[in-house]
């Protein structure tokens, strides 16, 4: 049984481990980093964009002061963060008068990401970057704007003050 | 729900299909497969493709302006729902679609017009030619008519002997 179980995985394994949703082999801890690129011609665009982890870099797009910021924790998710989720970021750089400083420990909402999120639709959406607001603890921004296009699943999750804010929600 | 259109190819994406992506700029590109969404990573010119309908158009292959592409064109005020307006649009969509296939069909067939007298200007031409191809130069010389296709030539009765002869 088990040999006919690694003929099926390795006859199935290429478009198997291309799909995201590959929970099939419980084995695979994420399909981004295990897949191997066989068939990519390194052409520059071929990245495949995974989730926000520790150590991840984000754009602040808020006027809370803060100009990047590290992930050091996603709170949902045990691969990491995706779009309109919370995480814990470190401040890394920040303006010289706002209301966060270099080296504060903030939370943050994800608006922008460049992982494709699929839809209820049964379509995907993805950005060109990865942006975040900084908001307290309740979930309300500390800045006063957003800058750029934000997503409707902010909606869901309740951050409806981040889409007032908002100038385009995509 | 709503029927877009692919950024870089124009055909339809159906629910379900497909990527957006959103610029920082907030400008949105949908597209219908990851065929027309690598294209675009790619950074090229679907006007320089020629499987886009974008180069279709631009290069005179398909209509570019008819009355019926009105139906189509993108309308952002919602409309309140009326059965009978429904019911109206569902015909219309129909018949407009039996019309615009018609004048589809017109166009290519005017494009295509001049093409069949082309095609057998050159075949003579082509036949006059390289006719060595076919036959061989010795066979060529004993009838002449296997140069050319058979023409009606006034031969008075005597030149006819004198060729026989030779």
């Amino acid at each position: 049984m088990s040999a006919s179980f690694t003929s099926k995985w390795s006859i199935a394994g290429r478009s198997l481990l291309g799909s995201l949703s590959n929970n099939l082999l419980g084995a695979v801890k994420t399909t981004h980093e295990v897949i191997p690129r066989l068939h990519y011609n390194s052409i520059f665009s071929q990245q495949q964009r995974t989730f926000i982890q520790m150590r991840t870099n984000l754009k602040v797009v808020d006027n809370s002061g803060a100009k990047r910021v590290m992930c050091i924790q996603a709170l949902k998710g045990r691969r990491g963060a995706r779009l309109g989720d919370t995480i814990i970021a470190s401040v890394k750089e920040a303006q010289p008068r706002g209301k966060v400083k270099k080296g504060e420990v903030v939370y943050g909402v994800v608006v922008r990401a460049a992982m494709q999120r699929g839809r209820c639709d049964g379509s995907e959406i993805k950005f060109d970057d990865n942006a975040v607001v900084i908001v307290n603890k309740q979930g309300e921004p500390i800045g006063t704007r957003v800058f750029g296009p934000v997503p409707h699943e902010l909606r869901k999750k309740k951050h409806l003050k981040i889409l007032t804010l908002a100038e385009h929600i995509a | 729900m709503r029927l877009e259109k692919c950024w870089f190819c124009s055909s339809t994406i159906y629910p379900g299909h497909g990527i957006q992506f959103v610029r920082n700029d907030a400008k949105i590109f949908r597209f219908c497969r990851s065929k027309c969404h690598k294209n675009f990573k790619m950074k090229r010119n679907p006007r320089k493709l020629k499987w886009t309908k974008a180069y279709r158009r631009l290069h005179g292959k398909d209509m570019t302006q008819d009355s019926t592409f009105e139906l189509e064109r993108k309308r952002n005020r919602p409309e309140r729902y009326d059965r009978n307006v429904t019911e109206s649009t569902l015909k219309a969509i129909k018949k407009i679609d039996k019309i615009r296939v018609a004048r589809e069909a017109r166009h290519h067939a005017m494009r295509m017009k001049g093409k069949k007298a082309i095609e057998q200007q050159a075949a003579a031409k082509e036949l006059e030619q390289s006719i060595h191809l076919v036959k061989a130069p010795a066979a060529l010389q004993e009838d002449p008519s296997l140069t050319l296709p058979k023409m009606k030539i006034k031969v008075s009765q005597s030149q006819m002997e004198d060729r026989m002869e030779e």
